[in-house]
This record gives structure tokens, sequence and C-alpha cells, in this order.
């Protein structure tokens, strides 16, 4: 978190406000709503004069890459088939989708690059809005990115000496390698990559410390930061407390937020009273944004991804410069039933992930809010009959109107279970590290190069710390 | 805890009233119960792909039934062993998470080994972990399924890490915890668990052609029986895993049994498993002597049985860091009350009915307006909240604890649960009304009421603070013993609920 480019002094006088800020909030003293940071007077950090943020759509379960990013091209396509199917063929058979289903949604990128093995992808069938956000330029796919302690071949991978060829704890883990994707640390880590961000945005200037990392979905460890407050919120807004408007107001109000010497009585009221002083402002900032975009119904994430759209149409009421949300969707576990069921997901995900960006552009805000999925693995790429089992690598999309898009980053895996950028099963070794992707998005949102280590810790071990997904980052 | 077993406690003593427990005949199980309302039946009503009347089954069971004891661990027990039904397919959803449910309380006063060989048979969890219809590999590149194999190890018997007897990590020469098993004991292990499917005809199933399903209907078995062995469907090829090997020609049930075994006797298990339940019954924290007092039991119950259930809830009930009364000066003893508990203790103390017999509680999933948490519908194998959950930015991490309940606790499940709690404590939920029947008769006397609801709801806990909130804001309702019915109602919900949402009681100490 030290930021060489600021003074000493002024960089923990700064950041001790902010700590005594938020204990005097967990000790049931309503901090202001906007702690005025200005007031100090410093360079910033970055120059957080305009409004940005950062939406990290997490798909539990560990999505399948090769029926989400599909090989195409008539060669490469016979090895997915091959492989998935156990057969030749170009039908739906096994877990292999069909060649044919794939041609709408065939990708050419822009700048013609060729990819490993002359590949041609195709997205999932039902990713069709996500077809035309590539073709306008406003998608882009990084290739095969995973957690990596340090750029890993498959031989270090097979060594025994951990030592010098540390990995990523606890690999093939649901709950671990989300927490790793979000945190860099295992389950128990108690921030996330997301939450250092709005740490940084918060040290930089004025803007409201309690509304700048958001999660839409449940708790998660991306959004907490070591000062900045995960603030949850539902799809349909701040949930009010009925109570509090009838005649039981003053006793209800005395027991929920009473504070006590009791440490888990202590944060269980803490929480309680920052959503009763909270509420009022959030709802209200809301009640001011039109949004006409629809949103697809019977949808959980679209209704996660509705409420994040118009709380950063709200952004200017809220008195907020950066914020960083989190949204999920769950049901990627698919060792079975994948074909049916991950068709589902993807029309979900393609709905959601549409109407948002089209809710960017109507609020005029595209260029200032990107959008990125993450996954606690990728799969295998071999079939268990109708399923596939817990990997390593993936590839995800970055979508916004900052996005060099129409283009993949990063570098194609082999359509193989033999070649040495799997581990297995073609259980993908990712050749791009989550810090990588990560400092990317970070460096867009207004991070210094020097700031990078403290937000993503491995970031020292690679090279490349900017992919070049994003204009201007 | 109803007014005859606080007597009987208080006469007989803790080791005396649990040993009464484990003896007392186990109560109607859920299949039972659903049958007993008809929605088993193939009927046109389909009830049997009905998800609804699985919540109805837990609910009646957890609210009504007698054995509660049995019924609190096995509730335990399904956050470590989880099956979530919400995303099951097949036919009699309801009847599968019911059988599940049954084993847990079947064995919850038995052995630990025979829970785990009837868990990794039960029809639910083959559906949920897909044992169900796991093939062996073949030459055209399938490979088993690894879902049951890596989980029965990381999260029902062994864990990541190697563990001392009292829970802690092992450390290597590095410093670094070693782990247990690696993605090859999984690939290996999971050989084991192929061969597997429903069976809908042993023990007497059949099946029933019905003009509005396309093909029969199979008779409950196919929910209740434990999954059939084909093995014909069975890896042959040898198994390494955690330094066992199986070789290929092995029996599918001897292959499954030296298995389970391998797990059931690791020195792991006893450990990992008497932790997550002191977690579940008493506290987040406990120190490593009390894991290891209550490893210790699971490893021996004095008589030579490992594994033993009835002695490690006796050992985690009644060691002295569960009965001593917390120092003042301890501010981090006790857990969060999750939301399930919470509800099923207000519904047992309010005494709730059901008028038609249905107990039509529904899913309480939803966090803005309900519970935020219903019984056998975890998101995901990995429970509610992690063991392990740390709530970030709070004096529990800085002092380097976890406080695994923390994780359902948020801005919108706050409020969303007080809001709930309001409505419920007063009208109950559709068929399912509080009676009350204890409290009316004293409804005119504040103290006496707060009295009574604070010694069953919080074991004489509300600090004098809440005390005096709540005896001011009863009194105000004026209740004479002449008041109306309504109007006492009206008062003991208000009870109830500024209760249920105090901190004193949502952190069971």
């Amino acid at each position: 978190m030290k930021s060489p480019k600021m003074a000493g002094n002024a960089l923990w006088t700064r950041r001790l406000v902010l700590q005594r800020a938020v204990q005097l909030s967990a000790m049931g003293i309503a901090a202001p709503l906007a702690i005025n940071l200005a007031a100090i007077g410093e360079a910033a950090a970055f120059d957080a004069t305009d409004y940005k943020a950062l939406v990290c759509v997490f798909l539990y379960g560990g999505n399948d890459y090769a029926n989400t990013v599909v090989p195409y091209d008539p060669t490469n396509y016979a090895q997915y088939h091959q492989i998935r199917a156990g057969a030749a063929g170009e039908d739906q058979a096994g877990i292999a989708l069909a060649r044919a289903d794939l041609a709408a949604t065939a990708l050419t990128p822009v700048d013609g690059a060729v990819l490993t093995d002359g590949l041609q992808y195709a997205l999932a069938p039902q990713l069709v809005g996500l077809k035309q956000l590539f073709d306008a330029g406003r998608l882009a796919i990084q290739l095969n990115v995973g957690p990596l302690v340090q750029p890993t071949t498959l031989m270090q991978y097979q060594s025994s000496n951990r030592a010098a060829n540390p990995l990523p704890p606890k690999l093939f883990s649901h709950n671990d390698q989300q927490s790793v994707w979000q945190s860099d640390g295992s389950e128990g880590s108690t921030n996330g990559w997301g939450g250092r961000l709005g740490d940084i945005a918060l040290s930089a200037g004025p803007s409201n410390s309690q509304l700048t990392c958001i999660s839409a979905s449940s708790n998660a460890v991306f959004v907490a930061g070591r000062d900045a407050l995960q603030y949850q919120i539902s799809g349909s807004g701040a949930i009010r407390i009925g109570a509090l408007s009838g005649p039981l107001r003053t006793a209800v109000n005395s027991i929920v937020t009473r504070s006590s010497a009791h440490v888990l009585e202590s944060e269980c009221a803490a929480v309680t009273r920052r959503s009763i002083e909270l509420e009022g402002a959030v709802n209200a900032a809301l009640g001011g944004v039109t949004l006409t975009t629809v949103f697809p119904g019977s949808n959980p994430l679209a209704r996660q991804m509705r409420i994040v759209a118009r709380l950063i149409g709200a952004n200017a009421t809220l008195g907020v410069k950066r914020q960083v949300f989190f949204v999920s969707i769950g049901g990627f576990d698919n060792h079975n039933s994948l074909i049916a069921d991950h068709q589902r997901l993807m029309t979900q995900l393609n709905g959601a992930l549409s109407a948002f960006f089209a809710a960017t552009v109507e609020l005029g805000i595209a260029d200032k809010v990107t959008t990125f999925t993450a996954s606690d693995f990728g799969r295998t790429l071999s079939s268990n009959s109708d399923g596939s089992d817990h990997g390593w690598g993936s590839h995800h999309f970055v979508i916004g109107g900052a996005v060099k898009g129409g283009r993949f980053f990063g570098t194609a895996p082999h359509v193989s279970i033999e070649t040495d950028d799997q581990v297995g099963q073609g259980r993908l070794l990712p050749t791009t590290a989550v810090d990588q992707f990560g400092a990317t998005l970070a460096q867009w949102f207004g991070c210094t190069a020097s700031e990078l280590p403290g937000i993503l810790p491995n970031i020292g071990n690679f090279s490349n710390t900017n992919l070049g997904f994003l204009q201007g980052g | 805890m109803s007014e005859a077993d606080i007597t009987s406690l208080r006469s007989s003593g803790l080791l005396a009233w649990l040993n009464a427990r484990y003896d007392e005949p186990r109560g109607q199980t859920g299949v039972a119960w659903l049958d007993s309302r008809g929605h088993n039946a193939i009927t046109t009503e389909r009830r049997y792909r009905a998800h609804e009347v699985g919540d109805f089954m837990i609910w009646n069971q957890l609210v009504a039934g007698p054995d509660q004891m049995r019924k609190r661990v096995a509730l335990a027990m399904s956050e470590m062993f989880v099956v979530s039904f919400t995303n099951f397919t097949s036919l009699y959803p309801s009847c599968l998470i019911a059988a599940y449910w049954d084993v847990l309380t079947a064995h919850a006063f038995g052995n630990f080994r025979q829970l785990l060989e009837a868990l990794t048979l039960n029809a639910a969890m083959g559906n949920f972990l897909n044992t169900r219809g796991n093939l062996k590999e073949d030459s055209r590149g399938r490979r088993p399924d690894e879902n049951y194999a890596r989980e029965v190890m990381q999260l029902f018997t062994i864990g990541l890490y190697e563990l001392n007897p009292d829970g802690s990590h092992k450390l290597d020469a590095g410093g670094k915890p070693v782990e247990t098993y690696s993605q090859d004991d999984v690939t290996n292990l999971a050989r084991v668990f192929t061969g597997y499917d429903l069976d809908s005809l042993s023990n007497g199933g059949t099946t029933t052609a019905v003009s509005w399903e396309r093909n029969p209907v199979p008779s409950t078995h196919l929910a209740t029986n434990p999954m059939r062995f084909v093995a014909s469907r069975h890896s042959t090829s040898e198994v390494n895993f955690l330094g066992t090997k199986i070789t290929g020609t092995t029996s599918g049930q001897d292959a499954l049994h030296i298995a389970l075994d391998r797990l059931f006797y690791h020195d792991n298990t006893g450990p990992f498993f008497a932790r997550q339940m002191i977690q579940r019954l008493v506290t987040s924290n406990p120190t490593p002597a009390y894991v290891q007092r209550v490893a210790t039991v699971f490893g021996n119950n004095g008589s030579g049985v490992r594994g033993d259930l009835k002695s490690v809830w006796t050992a985690i009930l009644t060691d002295e860091e569960a009965r001593a009364m917390p120092a003042a000066s301890d501010t981090l003893f006790g857990k969060m009350r999750e939301p399930i508990v919470r509800f099923v203790q207000w519904a047992r103390v309010a005494e709730v009915t059901s008028d038609n017999g249905e107990y039509e509680i529904g899913d309480l999933s939803d966090t803005d307006t309900m519970l935020g948490q219903s019984p056998l519908r975890s998101p995901s194998v990995f429970n509610f909240f992690r063991p392990g959950y740390v709530p970030p930015n709070t004096a529990i991490a800085t002092a380097g604890k976890v406080a695994p309940e923390f994780q359902l606790h948020n801005e919108t499940t706050t409020s969303g649960y007080i809001n709930f709690m309001q409505r419920v404590t007063r009208n109950g939920i559709r068929d399912v009304k509080p009676g009350y029947t204890a409290l009316l008769p004293i409804a005119h006397d504040v103290q006496a009421v707060v009295d009574w609801l604070n010694l069953r709801l919080t074991a004489n806990q509300l600090s004098s603070e809440t005390l005096a909130i709540l005896s001011t804001a009863l009194t105000t309702f004026n209740i004479t013993s002449g008041s109306s019915v309504g109007a006492k109602l009206d008062m003991l919900a208000t009870a109830c609920f500024l209760i249920l949402i105090s901190p004193d009681y949502l952190v069971q100490k």
C-alpha cells in the first residue's frame, strides 16, 4: 500500500484518518457519509477527478473454458471433438458442442492475429450478445489466465522442489481457488485485490469510504480492503427495516445498534448499524436514476448487474469517484449434465452482460466502466462421460468502452491433453497470471506501477505487468 | 427446550439427560412424513416432482418433531456432509433429500464409519456429487468423475492439511503445512466410486405406467434405496491413494470398504470432525485442547470403539469449555446463531402448530424478505458458510479468529431478517401459527414474560440494557389479565421479536 509517490508523513496521516474512521464506525459512532480527505491536501495517488468502476463477474463453480471459448476451425475443432466426445465428428456428442451451432458466434479478431495452431475460436452459441460486443470492439478475451506465483512451466509444476517452484495454495479446490482468484490467499483471507484497489482509491482523494467496494452478491473477500469495507446491496436496493418507522422504532433501534464489550455482538451490531445508516442515502440516490435498458428477468446475475448499473448512475449523488463491484452467478461445477446446464448458464451470462453494457451506454459512462469475468478455475478438456472436472487456467472476458476489444490477449493453449501447456486431462497450466490480469485493470483504474505490489503481491515476478487490453491503462 | 426438559436436566444432570436423549425412540422419519401427507403419491398432481414439499418435510422435522437432540446434531452434520436439493432435477427431489436427512438422523447416535458409508451410497448424495452414473475410464479418453473423491476427502473426512491431534496444522521442516493429498490421489480414488447408479427396484421397488408421463414412474425406492453397484461400469484399474493400494481385481464393495476405512482411520478425521461439530454446536474458536479432548473420544470412546458419535456429542457438550460461563474478559467466546437455528428456536418456544398438518414453511433462502438460509438448501457443497471464514475489517479478524456464521451476515441479510421476524413472530407463516400457549396466561406480567423468554431463548444472557429496553417497550402495551387474546399476542410477539433481533441473542455464548 505504500506509495513512493506520496510523502510518507502525509500518507500515514491520511491512512490513520481512514483507519480511525473505520474504527469509529465499527464502534458504533457514525462516521460522516463522505469523509473529507481533501482537507488533508496532498498529491493524489492518481487523478481521481473523473469516475471509474470495475465490475467483477464471478462464475462460481469453475467455468468450463472449452465450451465457452470453443475451437472452431476444422482442424482444431476435430481435436476438440475427439477429446470431448471420444470419437471423430462434428455433431453434438459427449460434451462436445456441434460445430454448426458455433458458426454464428465464430470470432475473427480485428488485428488479424494468428493464434496457436491457427486456432479460430467461436463463443458458446448462447453468447450472441458477447459476439456483437467483440465485433464492436467492446469485448476482449484473455486466454488461459489463472493463479500463478511466478511463471511456471510443466517441468516446474512437476518438480518436487516447491521452494524453487512455488505454486498457488490448494489448486483444484473450489473454495480456496475462489479465494485465491479474489485475494491471492486461500480460505480465510481478509482482503481481496478489489478491496485493496478501493484502499488506494480512498487514499487518493475525497470519496465515499463506505460505498467504494460493493457486493451485489453474497459476502465476497474480493471487495474487502485493508481499510475499505464491503457494502452489500440487494438487487432491489438497500433493505429498509420496517420497524424503524413504527411504534417500536426506539426500542428496535436501541437493541440492534447497541454496542457491546463482546466482540461478536459488537461486530454483529456494526453491520446492522451500517445497514441503517446507509439505507436512506443509497435508496434516495437510486431513486434519482432512470434506466430504461431492459435486463432479462428470472436471471439472478442480471438482477445484480441492474442494481450495479443503477448505483453507477448514482455515483455523483453518492459522492464516489472510484468503485469496485462484485456480482456472481453459481452453478458452474458441471461434473454432470454439462451440455444442458452450461447452455442455461451461458444464456444467463449473455443476457446479464449484454444488458449491463447497454445500461452503461445509456448512462453515458461506458468508457468509465470495465467488467471482467473470473471463476474458481477452468475445467478439464477431457470428459467424465457427461461433464468435466476441476482444472486451473481458463479464458475470461473483459468488457467496456475502454477495452481494446475484438482481440485475444495471452497465449492460446493447444487443443490437447498431452501438450506441455496443460497438467493432465487438459487442465490448463496458466500462461497469464491473475496478478497480471488484475494489474492491467488496476492501472486503468488509476494505480501506478509502484502501487501494484501492494495490490497484487506476485506481480513483481512477472516482467509484463500490463497485458494491454485496456486503453490508457 | 421444553419445560419438561429443563426440569429433568436440572434434576438428573447433563450426562444423565444426554444419555436419556440417546435412548429416546427416533421420531417419524422425513420419508415417512412425506408418505403420510401423500407427497410421494403418483398422481396427476405430480407432487413427486415438487421441491417445496421437501421444505415442508424438513421444517416439520425441525419445529414439530420429538427427539430434538437427534435433530440438532443431524442439522449440524447436514452442514458438513452437505447435500442441497435446490437443483435436483430427478424425480422425487423431496423424497431424495428426506432419505438423505433420514440417514443423518438414523446414524446420529451411531458410528461415523457406518454414517460415512451410508452417505456415500445415498441416492441424494449420488445426485449431488455425481457418484450416480459415474463410469469407469475408457479407451476413448473418458475419465471417472472426480467430484465425490475430492469432496469426501476435502470436506467430509480429512481436509486439505495434515493435522495434529488438537486440530492444528502439522508443519514441515520449512514451517509450511503439509498437504494431505494430491490431484493424483483424487484421480485414483475416483475409480473406487465408479459403477454406482440409482436403484428403483430393490427392496420391493416398482414402476407404474401412467398416462401423464412419458416413462413409467418408479416408486420412492428410487430415492430411498442405497445406490446399486454395476460391476461392468466399475473401473478395474489399480488405485493408489494416500499410500493405500487397491488392486484392480478387488471387488467394488471391497474397494469401497478399503477406501472408506482409509479415510475413517486417518489421523485427521477425528480432529477435523471434532472441530467442526464444536463450531456448529458450541463456539467458533475452540481451544486446541478442547478439540483434542473431543478428537480423543472420537478415536476411542473408552471401550475401544472409534467413531462412536454418542460419545462425541457427550464430549462436546459436557466439556469444561462448553460448560463454564465464559469470563467477562473472554469477549470472543461463542458463535453467531445461524438463521435456521434462530427460526427453529423461536418456533418451538412459540409452540407453533399447523392447522392443516402441512407445515407449509417453504424455502426461506431469500435474503431480502426472509431468513436468508433454509435447511438442506446450501448454495454448494461448501455449506452456507465456511469453518474458516474470517469477517474482513472486524476485531474478529484482528484477533486472528474465525466466525463462520458471519459469512451470512451483511447489510441486506441483517435487515431482511429483522423484517421477517417481525412478521413471523406475530403471524407465523401460512398454516404455521404461533400458539404462545405457555405465555398467554402470564402475558399481563411483563417481568414474568421476559424472564420466561430470557431463560429459553438465551439461557439468561440478555444484557441489563436489553432487559431495560424490553421492559419499557412491553409495558406500553398495558396488558392486563382481562386484555384480549389479540392484544396479548401482539405483546408476546413483540417480546420475542425484540429478543430475536438483539445481538445478545444472536451471539450464543
